[in-house]
């Protein structure tokens, strides 16, 4: 994926928004700063702070948009999202990428700390994000989050997962999004990566639900 | 009578609660009683920690895992972030803490700098007392002293003349666990004074509501302090009830139980003062923007009278 280009689509969805004039002379205020005197600390605080200044209106996204996203990274949706969200998503991709370690540790420290609708851009930002390997770990730990809007962060319209996860990693989240209650139509990748160990710990998962006299969730029969 | 039908109706802010001690049986019984937000001061565990670590995945807990639980109740659940006195006499870890805290104090739903203030009076517990309330006055936002239980009267004098001295305006502060011996001293200073109803150690709700006859309800607000020990989280709705039978009206009911807390914390920019008392399910559909599943997820209620599990 191309950063810079991915940088600046999103930028110019950001200014596309209605009322969005606060928002965007606070980002580029923000990054033009950043980019002068590169200081981890402004860049946690930028990430932090930034719904004050831009706000928490949901997106409008055009088709001509979508489009274009989707065509820098493929699976990448953004309808649904906030501008804190989106603008969060956006930051990430200003922090420079050349050193792989420092990249990673600036935004593994995110990932401690994070409150939920930080947790909720982080997981978002998954499939934009440099060294797409390198995130393997913490997208399970997402999957494991116990905060129903970070799972779906994870879980739901992002192509990460389908690109990065390894079969049992797969399997683990296709699991925990039928123990969560999500619509599980929603995930990425869902019919690529159907695969036999998956049909048979549902078709378990189905007996038991069964024998306990529960009801079934739905679209599990498809995945058998 | 049920205290619950003298209150029905109302809505409350208990402004101080430690609510990853509780269960979801109170969060039930808490949002049942009209409950619609809360505020989780960061205080100690009930036993020392060792590192730093476990301040982080705390202070994480409370803007992450403990508000999505209150969520699920119908409850907005706000905190206070600081490092606590008794802490604060770990120096070599409270300087590690010190250096986490901005981390944490500018994340969304942090409405103050707290609980901090003094335990034994000690010169540590006075040197990050002193740091956070500079840090409070940089990040613009309000603070939450904790009281000390020895020495009280003096304690908390010296809480407010050291606030003064780094130059808290008095209505960014909110002096808590007042008793009938404090309340005139911070009230006459212009500090808002936060009452904490808990059975035997701090103030009974009896007593609590002759506190507001007497001085009336400017800058008064009530919190349960709920936590590990013998506490109470309905301290807030049943003090409410008790007012009301002894004739305290509705407006002045309002004001100690919700607004005056309201009212201080709101100056964090942190509080939708609008959406307070909107039922939060409102937003998360607002959020997901139409989609099916239920972002937050609002917990099912279970029938706790029956004998039957399902």
């Amino acid at each position: 994926m191309n950063i810079l280009q991915m940088s600046q689509t999103l930028f110019y969805l950001i200014e596309q928004q209605p009322d969005s004039g606060k928002a965007v002379s606070y980002l580029q205020q923000q990054t033009d700063a950043f980019q002068a005197d590169p200081k981890r600390a402004t860049f946690y605080r930028v990430f932090t702070a930034l719904p004050r200044f831009v706000g928490k209106q949901s997106l409008t996204v055009p088709d001509d948009m979508a489009f274009a996203l989707e065509r820098i990274r493929p699976g990448l949706t953004v309808t649904g999202w906030t501008m804190d969200r989106l603008s969060r998503v956006w930051w990430l991709l200003q922090l420079s990428a050349d050193d792989e370690t420092h990249y990673v540790q600036t935004i593994t420290e995110l990932f401690r700390a994070g409150e939920i609708n930080e947790l909720v851009a982080l997981y978002s930002a998954l499939p934009v994000l440099s060294y797409p390997a390198a995130w393997q770990f913490q997208a399970t730990e997402g999957i494991r989050s116990n905060i129903g809007d970070v799972q779906s962060a994870i879980m739901l319209h992002n192509p990460y997962p389908k690109d990065e996860f390894d079969e049992a990693a797969w399997n683990q989240l296709v699991l925990k999004a039928f123990f969560t209650d999500k619509d599980v139509t929603q995930i990425t990748g869902l019919t690529e990566r159907k695969n036999a160990r998956l049909a048979q710990t549902l078709a378990d998962y189905v007996a038991e639900r069964q024998a306990a006299g529960r009801s079934l969730p739905p679209h599990i029969e498809e995945l058998l | 009578m049920d205290f619950l039908d003298q209150i029905r109706g109302m809505s409350f802010f208990d402004m101080h609660i430690h609510m990853v001690s509780r269960t979801t049986d109170d969060y039930q019984a808490m949002a049942d009683a009209g409950i619609v937000a809360v505020i989780e001061p960061a205080f100690w565990m009930g036993q020392p920690r060792s590192g730093p670590d476990s301040f982080r995945d705390y202070f994480a807990t409370l803007v992450g895992w403990e508000r999505f639980r209150a969520s699920q109740f119908g409850i907005r659940h706000y905190c206070t972030i600081g490092l606590n006195s008794k802490e604060a006499n770990q120096e070599a870890l409270a300087e590690q803490v010190m250096e986490m805290l901005p981390l944490f104090i500018y994340k969304e739903g942090v409405v103050g700098i707290g609980e901090i203030g003094f335990d034994d009076q000690t010169p540590a517990e006075e040197k990050y007392y002193r740091a956070q309330l500079d840090l409070a006055r940089e990040a613009g936002l309000p603070v939450q002293i904790h009281t000390p239980h020895r020495d009280k009267k003096q304690g908390t004098s010296r809480s407010m003349d050291i606030a003064l001295e780094h130059g808290l305006a008095p209505n960014m502060v909110i002096v808590d666990h007042n008793n009938e011996e404090t309340v005139r001293e911070v009230l006459d200073r212009g500090f808002w004074a936060g009452f904490t109803i808990y059975p035997f150690t701090k103030m009974g709700n009896e007593r609590m509501v002759e506190v507001v006859k007497q001085y009336g309800p400017e800058r008064i607000m009530i919190n349960s302090a709920a936590d590990w020990g013998i506490s109470d989280p309905l301290a807030v709705p049943k003090t409410a009830a008790l007012m009301k039978q002894q004739g305290i009206s509705d407006e002045t009911i309002r004001l100690v139980t919700f607004q005056n807390a309201v009212t201080a914390f709101a100056q964090s920019g942190q509080i939708d003062v609008d959406a307070l008392t909107q039922p939060i399910t409102i937003d998360q559909s607002e959020r997901f923007n139409g989609s099916s599943v239920l972002r937050g997820g609002q917990a099912p209620r279970i029938d706790k009278t029956s004998t039957i599990i399902r």
